[in-house]
Parts: structure tokens; sequence; C-alpha cells
């Protein structure tokens, strides 16, 4: 993606409130690591696995600091089981910040990743996790910022799933 | 060794610690003995560690004490190279390990009753003071040093398979009230909003 779109991703949630994120890299919004990094608004935390990722953010966000978890989407399958027991039943705020790979928009789309992007709004559906796809820089801040409002009011993850432009 | 005698040692020295729990009667037994305010006991495999691992690091200046499981060790074997890498001070990790997987009407060996050694594991992510306790004794000098010093513990309990937490009368008090008292106390011995948005 343009790096103005990746440093407006990173101010969106820093102006959002958010002010840890846990990570495991990908490719396609791989550019906001180095900004977050620098960024002293931002805990950036390194993880090997999604469920590891969901379950520190959720220690964040139960200890004050609002929290964001980094992934591919194949990351939502992997951390699905987390979503569900720690962020839906137990209840914690906390925004997924997700790579929408294999959707219709995917810049990079192929077989590899068509599979696990067209399944994943279902999945997501089928944890009641309220998610919005966004394919350019439209109102790019709001939505961040709604995003953000949503986790607090509801206490449970929603979902950013970024594709189009920033697949690029 | 038997966990509940461990926990009636550790539940006095509690103070403004906060204490992570996952499942299994480790959290029926610990949520009968100490009604502390900063005991989350998640009430699920895998995940406890992580939440501990997580308030550990924007809390620094708090003590954060983890209750594991063999089992739920075993289900998330990948914090540990997180855990060795991040070296959170402030954190002390138990896992208490009877190495069984123990339901109400289940008793299935798991892989710690053969060859895996986590304490081995955790040592070789990095984690430098992991160790295995195998008697009361020891068990008290680790507690006692995870309530004093500020160094990352990482301490296996080899326990005795039990099934006294079956004949413990359960808390009615669920996992949404659980949560908030957490994290009420918090807001209150922090001095900071936690849950945000307008009421």
């Amino acid at each position: 993606m343009k790096p103005e779109l990746a440093q407006r991703i990173v101010d969106g949630l820093r102006d959002a409130g958010i002010g840890f994120v846990s990570y495991l890299p990908e490719t396609r919004l791989s550019q906001i690591l180095p900004l977050m990094r620098e960024d002293p608004s931002f805990m950036v935390v390194p993880v090997a696995n999604e469920s590891e990722g969901v379950s520190i953010a959720a220690g964040a966000s139960l200890g004050g600091r609002p929290a964001a978890v980094y992934m591919e989407g194949s990351g939502v399958y992997v951390s699905s089981y987390n979503l569900l027991v720690i962020g839906k039943r137990l209840g914690v705020p906390m925004l997924l910040i997700v790579a929408h790979y294999g959707s219709m928009m995917d810049k990079r789309n192929s077989f590899l990743y068509a599979f696990p992007g067209l399944h994943l709004p279902a999945n997501l559906e089928s944890l009641s996790i309220p998610y919005e796809v966004i394919e350019d820089d439209n109102r790019l801040e709001a939505k961040i910022k709604g995003a953000v409002q949503m986790m607090h009011a509801i206490k449970q993850p929603v979902a950013l799933l970024f594709t189009g432009e920033f697949t690029v | 060794m038997n966990r509940y005698e461990c926990f009636e040692f550790l539940a006095p020295l509690i103070n403004d610690e906060l204490v992570i729990g996952s499942l299994s009667g480790q959290r029926v037994e610990w949520g009968h003995l100490s009604r502390h305010e900063g005991n989350l006991l998640v009430a699920c495999m895998g995940a406890a560690l992580g939440i501990g691992i997580g308030l550990a690091l924007v809390l620094p200046h708090r003590k954060v004490l983890v209750l594991e499981s063999d089992g739920s060790m075993l289900l998330s074997l990948y914090n540990l190279p997180t855990l060795g890498s991040l070296n959170p001070p402030n954190l002390s990790v138990f896992v208490f390990d009877n190495e069984i997987y123990s339901g109400t009407r289940i008793s299935e060996p798991t892989a710690t009753a053969g060859k895996t050694d986590l304490a081995a594991i955790a040592q070789d992510c990095g984690i430098e003071l992991a160790t295995t306790v195998r008697d009361l004794d020891s068990f008290q000098r680790e507690a006692k040093a995870a309530i004093e010093q500020n160094v990352l513990r990482f301490v296996v309990c080899k326990i005795d398979q039990t099934t006294e937490h079956r004949q413990i009368q359960r808390s009615n008090e669920d996992l949404s009230e659980h949560k908030y008292r957490f994290v009420r106390y918090l807001e209150r011995t922090e001095g900071k909003r936690i849950f945000l948005g307008r009421g």
C-alpha cells in the first residue's frame, strides 16, 4: 500500500485511543509495524500465534490499555476459540486489524488465498463479531474511530478487514 | 504434593497481586480459598498465561501470578517463546501438573506423564528461572520468592491426582460479574478508568 495509507492507519489507531498492539506479521499491511514501533503511543508486542495475540491483547485491555490485534485473515481461524471464550464470553474490548487476503478486492489474490479469504466474513459472523470491510481510504479515520467506539460500547472484539487499496 | 495445600499456603500471601487462573479443579479450589478481588479466573484452557502476560506488560509496577495446569499449558505452548522473549519481571507462572486430563468422568494422561518436561521447554525458550518442584517445602520457597522478587519465574508444580475439588460448593458468580469485579478493583487501585465509553 502507499506509505501515506500506512501512516493514516497508524494515526487513526492512535487518535482513536489504541495503545497496545499484539501482532503476527503478514505481508499486506506490514508497513504499519515500523510506524507503530516508532510511535511511543503504542506498546507493540510480537506473538507466535494469533490465539496468543488475542489473549495477550485481552490482558492489556483489562489492564487499562485499549488494545488491538493485527493479523492476517488466517489468524481469525487460528484464534477463533480465544475470540469466543475470551473476547465474547468473558467480554473484552479489542480491535482486530485484519489483512483480508483472498477477498475479491485482494490485489494479490490467488489459489493460495481465495478459500480462506472467501470464508472469513462467515467465520466472523459465526462468532457474532461485528466487522467492516475497508477497500479504500474513504473516511478511513472515521471507520477506525467508529470501530474502537463500538468495541468499548459492547466490550467485545470488533474487526476491520482491510483489502483493495491496502493490498497493493 | 497436594494442590489444595499449595493454595492454602499461597492464598494468604496475596495482597495487591493479580492472580490469573485457567480451568480445571484449580479454579474451583482457588476460588474457594481466595475471594481476592484481584483474581481473574478465566474458566478456559490455553488463555490464562496470555492474559497474564498482557496484564504484566501494561502494569509493570504490579505483580501478576498465573495459575496454569499441565493440560492448559500444553494447549498453549506458543506462549513460552513469547514469554521468554518479553521477559516481564513482574510475572510468575505456576503450572500445577497432575499429569492427567481430569474431567468429572475422565482421567487420561497428558504428555507430562511421559517424557515432556515443561520446565525444560521453558528454559529452552529463554526463561532462565524455570524449575520443577515436587514437595510442599519447595513450593513454599518458590511462592514466597514469587511475591518478594521481581524476576520472571516459571514453576512446574508436580501434584497428586486429586478429586477434592468435586466436593467443593462452587460459587454462583458468573463470568461477567467476575470480570467486572476484577476490573473495578483495578480501576480503584490503579486510579484510572479501564472500561471506556459513555454510560
